[in-house]
């Protein structure tokens, strides 16, 4: 994660493409595309509507995606957040209240004989 | 789901191969393989190990549960807990330090 204060992506902004960064990042807004902070934390605020396929190390959704997310280290997913799509994690927390639909992957491994 | 609520539990060294149905809580600390229909709560314990298809109303799996859930109101994997299969509630809580693997469908539109 990077230091410093995180960009911000504002309510008032639609951004339709490929977005790349190497800072943290908040958005606030719409976002259709991709979206990829591989080294970075990307927050989801409540009212960013989504339409992409995320790479980050961590995100933490409070609004509405779709698509499907890959994280290197963590996803949260707040009471508020719906969200729609696969999820690949070591670390996936789902909050109560959580909207969700889709697949999530944590590379269980099981003991054998089970 | 925890506390003095009278429920059946069936303890670290029972061994169930088969159908459990049952309409009062159940606290598995053993392990079952097979299929288990509760109307009420049903909780996977930290010693326990399930594989079986399971139908519910609640479902807490602080344990091991490999197979598809169907519940009526709420599943929990509880940060102990490690489960493998799909699930299907309207409400579905992960908790940090879980492990999970599976689909899960809310009934979202």
């Amino acid at each position: 994660m990077s230091t410093g204060n995180p960009g911000l992506i504002g309510k008032a902004i639609r951004i339709k493409g490929e977005l790349h960064g190497e800072e943290d990042l908040i958005i606030e807004g719409k976002v259709e595309g991709t979206i990829a902070l591989k080294k970075n934390h990307l927050i989801l605020e409540r009212s960013a509507v989504i339409a992409a396929s995320v790479e980050v190390e961590n995100i933490t959704i409070k609004g509405q995606m779709n698509g499907n997310t890959s994280a290197s280290n963590r996803v949260e997913i707040t009471s508020d957040a719906k969200v729609v799509g696969d999820i690949k994690a070591p670390r996936i927390v789902m909050a109560e209240g959580a909207r969700f639909r889709g697949q999530v992957d944590m590379d269980v491994k099981l003991p054998p004989g089970v | 789901m925890d506390g003095d609520k009278t429920a059946t539990v069936l303890g670290p060294t029972v061994e169930i191969e088969g159908e459990i149905e049952g309409e009062e809580d159940l606290v598995i600390q053993g392990r079952i393989q097979g299929k288990i229909v509760s109307r009420k709560d049903l909780t996977v314990d930290s010693s326990g190990k399930v594989e079986a298809s399971i139908s519910t109303k609640n479902l807490a799996v602080s344990g091991m549960l490999v197979g598809n859930v169907t519940a009526t109101e709420r599943v929990e994997v509880r940060k102990e807990g490690k489960m493998v299969g799909d699930i299907k509630a309207p409400r579905v809580v992960i908790a940090d330090g879980a492990k999970f693997k599976g689909n899960i469908e809310m009934g979202v539109d």
